[in-house]
Order: structure tokens, then C-alpha cells, then sequence
């Protein structure tokens, strides 16, 4: 099924949707775009290369309260927060930032414990995945060539779309995503000839190129379990590194979270936050020891986490070459080169 | 019901405070919206404290210390003289009105001044009402 | 515009001057990123890497920023830019780094541009100054006739805001703060470890990405670098969503200046503002 609107009349779209449930669609903002739930179906656009923040806090927010509680009450007391979803769509999400969803489902939806949050989430929501614009030119921070992902990679989305002049293309992919299609009856269906655009619109984007490496996973794997304790290499690709956040914070694939409590006047929440490894307190102690006190083992760490640790115990790389980390980087380190290097070395 | 502030004061030991006392003691009478923490110096008060009582509901913050070259310890409220001056600039820049941040140096002997800036103080702020804008709202 | 390759030349010479000579071990400067556009800083250690050094306009990072990183005693080498070389005077007057250990690889230079928007940052967001205060060895003409701006001339906008509407404009902008911490990681000035943020006795602020919080750890954050900041604009570059922090440092900046005539990190002998005091500051300063 094929359907077709256009890019003018998209808030006519994102209305149906939003009266169908909760719309998380980009917005552009002061710095650039980012996923927000909208509120006014005027505020979607879809003029954007890619967001600040990626899509992951759709699922997984910087901030997700579990429970309210009394001080002094027993904890029986305690109110867990219920969320209550209703059916979300989380719209025009580039190809590179739907594979990231399959990564993260590895740790909050398949091994070990399932995060209820995460699932209730995902299960509700319906992905419409949105082709990067081939017509312009690639952001020299991206390499999602290198992890196997295409610029108009339909998989992982429910519905994909594809940008056709000033018209947008529609295209159920699972069986949720037709169903919901057929369901938008205010949009018009698409002419044969939408059909051949879509389906080469796809193959086009196989050569809109990235940055691109050969990258075997077990090689890269080998290769920094080998150069682990070269703490010379380590030392020089983070002499820049500033240990803030930024690439952590803005990752599709990063998932570490602190579970804090904040009290006041005797009431509290306690909730999960997101924490990034390059933090000095993340892997602080409750004795005070710190085993990662210096900036190279923090890189290291994120990098081995990625490339390395990531593939030896799920058997896939935890990076989809978004190029956000590198783009944002207050200094400009680049992920893709360290790890070149790192083959070379 | 009329709104009554809250107000935190944080007063020295050796002269504000203590000056406090004998407002007490002489039966002088002060709006009981005074909060009174003690600390030793008025240079021991960290900043964030005043941010902090603002962000947990004081409707203003008041200080108070020795007059400067008074100080027990020499020259502490010259160093927090300077330091609260740059306070109430961050305060006033971030948008919170100029009113709701007082700095006064009172005598142990002040019984009087002290009272007289507590009743101010209190009526300045029941006219600019309550703080809303730190504040965290639950 | 500065000549860019002039001084990447001088650059270049001088370090291996330094190094070669023995007289640093680590000479810090700019290297190639991953584009033209973005430069990353640098540290030379050895003859071999002097070839990756490189300075263009976009090279806006503070290498200031990592001298307190090197044990005490390091003999260090720096690039730096005027704002730079005021965060060295800075240090220097906090006793974080030795003068004698140091070489200042001056650059006067204008013209820098912000690699995210392409727009110059001259005097907006940087001190306005071209030449270095402090330096050993010069890498380029100095720099004369450019028009003087005031730093703080951006901040009039600000000032004359009506105090809600300023309260408005900051909450908006301090909301949109993810708490990734690039600001303190990117200032010279922020170097404490542990950071107060970071305490969890007392836990100064919430560590969720929320109002109060946030405003907490930005409220004291100006407060911790009143009269320190020395103006380099690294923190608003740094961050991820463009907070203009710079406003309100300038704005401390400049308030401290008119209150104890004093800029920071323009004289080496100078103590910072608020470890200070003189006896005749006037009580006006508190009204």
C-alpha cells in the first residue's frame, strides 16, 4: 500500500494522527531539530538533515519517574507511576535512527530483564521511518555506510516515507504500518508511477555514499582486545577529550542510566536519569575508589563498549554511524577515525 | 488569608545574631516570618545556599553580619561583602526581583536596627508578594 | 582577515624549535578533525607530530583548557589567542600552573568563526580583543586599527528587558539544558574535582534535566566563575543546544569590573575578585 501527501499539507496528517494518540514528530527549534510531542500539528517539519537529540527518548527519556513516595511510609505506600500510553507515532525517523531501535531492544526488550517501560512504549508505537533527501549533500560527520545502513533503508519501520518533490510517499512496511495506512483515509493513494519513484528511491539510496570503511566485526573486535592496554595509543586519541557528555547524551545506542532520588518536604520520586561513562562519577565508587580516574580509560571504555564488548556478548556492533557524537563533540572527536586508527595501529 | 512571607535569615554569630538576642531580650517586636539559621561568619555563607532557599520556597533571603573592619575573624565580611555583592547581580540578571535579597550589617549591640530591618525587610516582601520564580514547583 | 597560514607556519617552526631544543615536552596546538571546518586541539609531543598541526579559523578551542591536565612541573608549550592567553593569566593567578613552565606561543588574531553557524565570533561571544595579553613568542603581526567593540556591548539587548521577560528568556534557555556538562568540561576556569554538581553530600541539585536543577547548577556555575571568566565564549560553543551562557557570564564579567576595577586575566600580579578584598569597597555595592 502506497499513499501519497503533500509536504505543505502535512499538518493535515499529523492532526489525523494526533487525534488517533500521542504524535513525537521533529520540531525545529532555536539550535536545529528535535523530536518533541506535538501539540500544534503546524509545528511538524520535515526540513531537516537530522536532529540534535536522537529518537531513542521516545522510548527511553532523559528523565522517567518510577515511583512517589512518603518518607517514614512503609513502601506498600508508594505510588508507582503508571504511563497510561496511548497509541504513539513517532514520525519521520531516519533509517540509521530506526536500526538503533533493534540495538536497544537487545538490552531493555529481549536479554535479561525486560523493561517494562521501554516495552509498553515500542509496543505502542508506530515508526514511520523518513529517507535522508538524496538530492542533498551527506553530512561529512555521518557513516552509517560503514554499519551496513542505507541512506533509504525501509527496515525496522512500520511505514517509510520518501520525499517526492513537494509530495511525500507513504509506504506500509509491517503489517501495524498498512493497517494503520489504510486507516488514514484523509491522504490520497499513490499512482503507479509513485510506486516505481518509492521503489527506486530506495535503490538510489544504496549509492548515496557516507563515510565508508570495510569493517568486519570480528577484526575490530580482535583489534581492540589486542590494543586494550596500549595506553599510548589510548592516551592520544582522547588528548582532546574533554569527558563531558555531549556524545553520550546525543548517541542513539547509549542506554546507561543512574536511578536517582529526589526528596523534598518529605515527599520524593525516584526516577531514572540517563548518565553518560564519560562522567568522573560514573563509575565512582560508594568506597570513593574510582577505577576510571582518567580521560583515556573513559574514551576507551566507550569506544571498547561500542565496537567491542557489545559484539562479543550480543553479537552486533552498538553504533549505527548517525554521526551525531562526532558532530556535536565540542572538539571534534570522531569516532569513525579512532576506530580506523585503531585497525591500522 | 493574607499571604505571610517565608524568609530565611542567616545571621553571624558574633554580631547579627547576637544582635538578634537582644532584640529578644529588650521585647523589641519582629514579624515572626523570620527563619534565623546561624553560622559563623557571613563569609561561610556558600552561595547556593541562597539560590537553594529560594528554589525550596523563601520568599526572600536575608544576611546578616558584622560591620565591616568589625569582624571576629578580621576580614570575613570583606570577602562576603564581595561575594554577596555578586549574588544579588546574578539574582537580578536571572530576572528575580532586586527586593527579595537583603544585606545588612547589625551590631551585637543593634537590638533595635535589627528589628527595624526585620519589619522592613517583611513589609518589602508582602508587597512584592510571593516568590514564584525559583521556587520549584511540585 | 588574519593570515590563517602565516601563523600555522610560525606554528609549526616554533614547535619544533621548542621541542627539538628539548625545552617542552608537549607543545599544545590544533590538529586536522574529521573536515576542514573542524579542527580539533592538539598535543605534540614529539618532532613527528608537528606535521598534523594546523590553524585555521575555525581553531576557537581554548587550549588553556588542558594545562591543568599535565602533572605539576610539566613544561608546556601553548597556543594561544588573546581570551586564551587571559585564561593562562588566570591560572597562573590561581597558582593552577607556574608561569615559568610555561611557553605562550602567542597569536593575534580576528576573524575566528563558529564552526557550527560559519558566523564570526569576534567581541559577540569572545573578549574583543585581538592581541594576546601575555605571551613569549609572537607568530604573527600584531593586530591594529581593527574598530573596537566593546565586549559587553551585546548585553544592552539584555539589560533593558524588563526583569520578567528576562526571567522568561533565561528559564527558556536553561530549560533546554541536557545536563551533558560540555560548558564546565570546555572553561579553563572550571577545573575542580569534584565539580559541586557532582557531590552527592550535599546534593546540590536534582541530576534529572529539569527546571530546578538546571538552574541551580547555571545560577552557580556564573557564580563560581565571578571574575574568572575571561571571556573566550568556549562554553556557548560547547554546547550542544546553544545556550548563550556567554550572556550571562559577560554580564558577572562585567558587573565585577565596574564593582572592584578589575578584569580578569589581564595582569599577572593581579589577585582574582572574590579571594580579595579592599577595605574601602563601598557598601553601595550591596544595594
Amino acid at each position: 500500500m502506497l499513499k501519497k501527501t503533500a509536504i505543505n499539507k502535512i499538518s493535515e496528517l499529523a492532526a489525523v494522527l494526533m487525534e488517533k494518540g500521542t504524535l513525537i514528530a521533529p520540531v525545529k527549534e532555536v539550535s536545529g531539530h528535535n523530536f518533541a510531542q506535538i501539540l500544534d500539528p503546524q509545528k511538524v517539519d520535515l526540513d531537516f538533515y537530522n536532529t540534535i537529540m536522537s529518537p531513542k527518548s521516545a522510548f527511553f527519556p532523559h528523565k522517567e519517574d518510577f515511583i512517589n513516595y512518603k518518607v517514614g511510609k512503609p513502601i506498600s505506600e508508594a505510588e508507582p507511576v503508571v504511563l497510561n500510553l496511548k497509541p504513539m507515532f513517532l514520525f519521520g525517523v531516519r533509517p540509521c535512527d530506526v536500526k538503533s531501535f533493534q540495538i536497544m531492544d537487545i538490552h531493555f526488550n529481549a536479554a535479561g530483564i525486560i523493561d517494562p517501560y521501554w516495552r509498553q512504549r515500542r509496543e505502542a508505537t508506530t515508526i514511520f521511518g523518513y529517507a535522508f533527501d538524496l538530492s542533498k549533500s551527506v553530512d561529512s560527520a555521518d557513516f552509517y555506510n560503514t554499519l551496513g545502513i542505507y541512506a533509504a533503508d525501509p527496515d525496522g519501520s512500520d511505514i517509510f516515507m520518501v520525499k517526492k518533490d513537494n509530495e511525500l510517499l507513504l509506504k506500509g512496511i509491517t503489517l501495524q504500518g498498512k493497517k494503520l495506512l489504510s486507516e488514514l483515509t484523509t491522504i490520497e493513494n499513490g499512482k503507479a508511477a509513485d510506486k516505481k519513484y518509492f521503489e527506486e528511491y530506495i535503490k538510489k539510496g544504496r549509492d548515496y555514499k557516507t563515510r565508508f570503511m570495510c569493517l568486519d566485526q570480528e577484526t575490530i573486535t580482535k583489534k581492540l582486545e589486542d590494543i586494550f592496554h596500549n595506553t599510548d595509543f589510548w592516551t592520544r586519541v582522547s588528548s582532546a577529550c574533554l569527558s563531558c557528555g555531549v556524545c553520550t547524551f546525543v548517541c542513539p545506542t547509549c542506554y546507561c542510566f543512574d536511578i536517582c532520588d529526589d526528596t523534598q518536604f518529605g515527599r520524593g520520586t525516584r526516577r531514572r536519569v540517563w548518565d553518560a561513562c564519560m562522567f568522573t562519577d560514573f563509575t565512582l565508587e560508594a568506597s570513593g575508589h574510582n577505577p576510571r580516574t582518567q580521560v583515556y580509560q573513559r574514551l576507551r571504555q566507550k569506544i571498547n563498549h561500542k565496537y567491542s564488548y557489545h559484539v562479543r556478548k550480543y553479537g552486533v556492533i552498538s553504533c549505527v554511524g548517525c554521526g551525531r557524537c562526532t558532530r556535536y563533540c565540542p572538539v571534534s572527536i570522531d569516532i569513525y577515525s579512532i576506530i580506523e586508527e585503531a585497525i591500522k595501529t | 488569608m493574607a499571604f505571610e512571607p517565608k524568609i530565611l535569615g542567616i545571621a553571624c554569630n558574633w554580631c547579627t545574631y547576637t544582635g538578634a538576642d537582644l532584640a529578644g531580650t529588650t521585647r523589641l517586636l519582629y514579624p515572626q516570618n523570620l527563619r534565623v539559621v546561624r553560622v559563623m561568619c557571613s563569609s561561610r555563607i556558600n552561595p547556593s545556599f541562597i539560590f537553594r532557599a529560594f528554589q525550596l520556597g523563601a520568599d526572600g533571603v536575608f544576611v546578616g553580619g558584622c560591620h565591616p573592619g568589625d569582624c571576629h575573624y578580621n576580614t570575613g565580611n570583606l570577602y562576603a561583602r564581595r561575594r554577596l555583592a555578586v549574588t544579588k547581580k546574578i539574582l537580578e540578571f536571572a530576572g528575580l526581583e532586586p527586593g527579595r535579597f537583603r544585606v545588612e550589617w547589625i551590631s551585637a549591640s543593634e537590638g533595635n536596627k535589627f528589628a527595624e530591618v526585620v519589619q522592613e525587610f517583611t513589609a518589602q516582601i508582602k508587597n512584592l508578594g510571593p516568590q514564584t520564580k525559583l521556587k520549584i514547583q511540585k | 582577515m588574519a593570515d590563517f597560514k602565516k601563523i600555522e607556519e610560525n606554528l609549526k617552526k616554533e614547535a619544533k624549535r621548542l621541542l627539538e631544543a628539548g625545552e617542552v615536552t608537549v607543545v599544545l596546538a590544533y590538529s586536522k578533525g574529521f573536515d576542514e571546518k573542524h579542527p580539533m586541539p592538539y598535543a605534540a609531543k614529539s618532532v613527528a607530530d608537528i606535521k598534523n598541526i594546523v590553524f585555521n579559523e575555525y581553531c576557537n578551542h581554548n587550549m588553556a583548557r588542558y594545562l591543568v591536565r599535565y602533572p605539576q612541573g610539566t613544561k608546556i608549550a601553548v597556543a594561544v589567542k588573546a581570551a586564551d592567553s587571559r585564561a593562562v593569566i588566570q591560572l597562573i593567578q590561581e597558582e593552577k600552573v607556574k608561569r615559568e613552565n610555561l611557553v605562550l606561543l602567542g597569536i593575534p588574531v580576528y576573524g575566528m568563526k563558529n564552526s557550527k553557524t560559519g558566523e564570526v565570533i569576534d567581541s559577540k561571544t569572545t573578549s574583543g580583543l585581538c592581541n594576546p595579553v601575555l605571551y613569549d613568542i609572537l607568530l604573527g603581526a600584531e593586530v591594529h586599527g581593527q574598530k573596537i567593540v566593546s565586549p559587553y556591548e551585546v548585553l544592552a539587548e539584555y539589560e533593558a528587558m524588563d526583569k520578567d521577560a528576562r526571567w522568561e528568556f533565561w528559564k527558556n534557555q536553561l530549560d533546554k539544558c541536557i545536563r551533558c556538562y560540555a560548558c564546565r568540561k570546555a572553561c579553563p576556569m572550571c577545573y575542580c574535582d569534584p565539580c559541586f554538581i557532582d557531590q552527592s553530600k550535599p546534593r546540590w541539585a536534582d541530576k534529572a534535566p529539569q527546571s530546578p536543577g538546571n538552574m541551580m547548577y547555571h545560577l552557580t556555575r556564573f557564580h563560581h566563575l565571578a571574575g574568572r571568566c575571561i571571556d573566550c565564549g568556549e562554553c556557548s560553543r560547547a554546547c550542544p543546544v546553544d545556550i548563550p551562557l556567554y550572556l550571562f557570564h559577560k554580564k558577572v564579567a562585567k558587573e565585577c569590573e565596574e564593582m572592584f576595577g578589575q578584569a580578569a586575566g589581564m595582569k599577572l600580579e593581579d589577585k582574582p575578585v572574590l579571594v580579595d578584598f579592599r577595605v574601602e569597597d563601598s557598601d553601595k555595592i550591596l544595594e
